[in-house]
């Protein structure tokens, strides 16, 4: 393979995982795998149930733009 | 790249983005290809992005990448988190985007497309996005404080003051305008109400889904709730073609008020968030996809424009809102242009998650430029249509009468040939009842968006799906909006009467709860229930009473720049937000004056009052049309209070009678420059 394709393929792959992380982001798995690694605890029904309590306040109180 | 090779390519896109502008301006009489719109909009932002923005962060902000962010200093994991530049401006991005971008460009495209285009483009590069970054950089430097908390604490307490009767008014409006598009894109819609209301069931699944089978994995869930939106659009069409199943799902606009007005108080009274947050995400999922996909659909198909530059309702007796050109056309365009809405997210949870202080430069500025192409690509979809259909569907009984007879006359008597046949072939073809009188907007950029899918992808057999999948996703979208508005206005209501009795400040008091979410959905259901009964439709008097307070909302947000930059001293850069606030200040007062004085009743509202009642007519319209004066003085006198109070500020402050103090966080060196060193 030659060195430019390499490259692209590598910029892809940067732009790939960028993409995620921006959904992971909006979708808020992000912020429930920080609360995981926050709380030293793995996912389960009731992770997530207490994950939903934490954020739900915060995001209740956040406009959403017209 | 060397640096005459980097001059030559900023040259050539100078010259390319003049070529586009001179084309859109000057073209008479001939169509133009929308691709014009498209280069001239990515030129122009490329260069303000480029050269403008740039010169703000360098001499007018000094942004500093050595200096900690609150997302460092203050890193919790939870509301500070350090995050990579392009995940916040995408976030940001999703935050700011909502249906106004949509909505505005389709209403202001009855003057033809050359001024609401122009305005996007220029309102966009020298105002909205210097907004966004200026207000998103201020807050970070001050710990992610709020909008209201730095208007207190810069410029005074009636600034505070009037920042916070702001938000809560222009909440209101908003609300109220929104509802209203749904009601008015959902009406006589079996298809359109089927749809939305499957959205429930496929919520609650998703909630299922994310709780008990794949806990936190919410993009699965907004996948699989999004496929099932898409058999929902399908199943609609069966629906809409059963006469038996088709009157379950048929409501007029009053029915349909009755029920968003009892959703919003659901949405914010109960705990019904097994419901609302997967929907919620379901929402983001759609709008995000629908955006990138009309992008690709303009960039596929390259329509051409049928609406000419210039329309003859630049003299203000346009169907679709009326009012001349100025200010009336930089009323209704707000979000695309300059919105003060966004001044909320970028001082709310955007400044949270900036890990250098120079990324504050491509989240403010760059994504307001992508809210702007969302605007663009609005006003596109709108102009591809031919002015007759685009005026059949945006034109309220009241102006051009009540049959498609009538309608089609009085509209190509304007210079916009359609016939009553055509508007029925058009209506057949994306399975609705009736295209007239459909004001608001959604519909009309509804089938614009269906056209160029329909163009693009899947021949003219998908164009009602293509209709209803857009109708769908402006709905959806709009809900979300609506639910999120109606909390947020029911916890700043608490907040404030919390200071009155403690109890009502209590989130979790439900008598609190109660009492604040109806008041704020009888607020916001009145300025609904008003634009339902209005018989020109509504849209005539709420936009631009949504837009004023929009502007209004800017407004603040662009005295409280001002002010910080005076006081740190860059007095000779202030112009950089003192003219696009001169110019909001100019469009909101005109703009005002002319909603509340002026002697043609189809503008002023105290004219229509008083033609209404020389004609005894219902004393409800009448009162309405009075209250709508009083909210329009009441949102004048505010702009008025905080321009004097920080003009005060400036003055004291410039000819030295007072040391400029900021209340600025102090300075901490970052600690990422060394861990990226090492």
């Amino acid at each position: 393979m030659s060195r430019a394709a390499r490259a692209f393929i590598h910029q892809f792959r940067l732009a790939a995982q960028i993409f995620v992380g921006v959904l992971h982001e909006i979708f808020d798995e992000a912020a429930y795998s920080r609360f995981l690694l926050r709380n030293h605890t793995t996912s389960s029904r009731e992770s997530y149930s207490e994950f939903r309590r934490e954020n739900e306040l915060a995001k209740a109180r956040r406009p959403r733009c017209c | 790249m060397s640096k005459i090779i980097r001059t030559m390519v900023w040259l050539a896109t100078a010259a390319l983005g003049a070529l586009a502008l001179a084309t859109i301006a000057l073209h008479r009489g001939e169509q133009i290809n929308a691709m014009w719109l498209v280069v001239a909009a990515l030129c122009s932002y490329a260069l303000g992005y480029r050269f403008y923005s740039k010169f703000i962060s360098a001499k007018v902000l000094a942004l500093d990448r050595s200096r900690a962010t609150p997302a460092e200093r203050l890193e919790n994991g939870r509301d500070f988190v350090p995050t990579n530049k392009w995940v916040v401006f995408g976030h940001h991005f999703a935050a700011i985007a909502g249906p106004g971008p949509l909505v505005g460009p389709v209403l202001a495209a009855q003057f033809g497309y050359l001024p609401g285009t122009l305005w996007i483009l220029a309102g966009a590069v020298f105002g909205g996005c210097v907004q966004d970054f200026v207000i998103l950089l201020f807050s970070v430097r001050r710990d992610g404080k709020s909008l209201t908390e730095m208007a207190r604490d810069e410029i005074g307490p009636v600034g505070g003051l009037v920042a916070y009767v702001s938000v809560i008014g222009i909440m209101v409006i908003l609300l109220g305008v929104c509802a209203l598009v749904v009601v008015n894109a959902l009406k006589s819609s079996p298809w359109g109400t089927f749809t939305i209301a499957m959205t429930i069931p496929i919520a609650l699944l998703m909630g299922w889904y994310l709780r008990s089978l794949r806990p936190g994995k919410v993009l699965e869930s907004s996948a699989l709730g999004f496929v099932l939106v898409m058999l929902a659009i399908w199943g609609g069409q069966v629906v809409s073609q059963n006469p038996s199943m088709a009157r379950w799902f048929t409501f007029t606009a009053p029915a349909l008020a009755i029920v968003i007005i009892l959703y919003g108080f659901a949405a914010s009274a109960l705990p019904v968030w097994l419901l609302l947050a997967p929907r919620d995400y379901l929402s983001t999922f759609v709008k995000l996809g629908t955006i990138g996909l009309l992008a690709v659909g303009i960039l596929a198909l390259r329509p051409t424009l049928h609406m000419p530059p210039l329309t003859r309702f630049l003299d203000g007796s346009g169907p679709v809102f009326a009012g001349n050109i100025f200010p009336f056309a930089f009323i209704t365009i707000a979000c695309g242009a300059i919105s003060g809405f966004h001044s909320l997210i970028a001082s709310g949870t955007t400044p949270k998650l900036i890990r250098r202080e120079t990324e504050t430069r491509m989240v403010g500025y760059g994504a307001m430029l992508a809210e702007s192409m969302v605007a663009i690509m609005a006003m596109i979809a709108a102009c591809t249509l031919q002015p007759g259909v685009y005026f059949s569907i945006n034109s309220p009984a009241g102006i051009v009468g009540q049959t498609p007879e009538v309608a089609t006359m009085a509209i190509s008597g304007w210079g916009f040939p359609v016939s009553s046949a055509e508007m029925h072939a058009l209506t057949q073809a994306v399975g609705e009842q009736t295209l007239f009188n459909r004001t608001g907007g959604a519909p009309a950029f509804a089938v614009g968006m269906a056209q160029i899918f329909s163009n693009s992808l899947g021949g003219h057999a998908f164009m009602a799906l293509w209709y209803h999948f857009a109708i769908m996703f402006e709905a959806l979208f709009i809900l979300t909006v609506l639910d999120a508005g109606t909390r947020v206005g029911r916890f700043m209501l608490q907040d404030a009467l919390g200071h009155v009795w403690k109890p009502l400040g209590r989130t979790s008091w439900y008598p609190s709860i109660l009492l604040t979410s109806a008041i704020i959905v009888a607020a916001w259901g009145y300025f609904l229930w008003q634009g339902v009964k209005d018989p020109l439709g509504g849209i005539n008097s709420l936009w631009p009473l949504f837009g004023i307070s929009n502007q209004l909302l800017a407004t603040v947000a662009l005295c409280v720049a001002t002010t910080i930059i005076i006081k740190s001293g860059k007095s000779r850069y202030a112009a950089v937000t003192f003219v696009p606030l001169a110019w909001l200040v100019a469009i909101t007062f005109s703009a005002s004056w002319y909603k509340i004085f002026s002697p043609n009743p189809r503008i002023g509202f105290l004219s229509h009052a008083r033609q209404l009642a020389a004609s005894s007519s219902n004393a409800r319209l009448i009162f309405n049309d009075r209250l709508d004066a009083a909210v329009t003085a009441a949102l004048i006198l505010m702009v008025t209070l905080i321009v004097i109070e920080s003009a005060m500020e400036w003055f004291r402050v410039v000819s030295g009678r007072k040391i400029g103090i900021m209340k600025e966080s102090p300075f901490v060196a970052t600690q990422f420059t060394i861990e990226e060193r090492g």
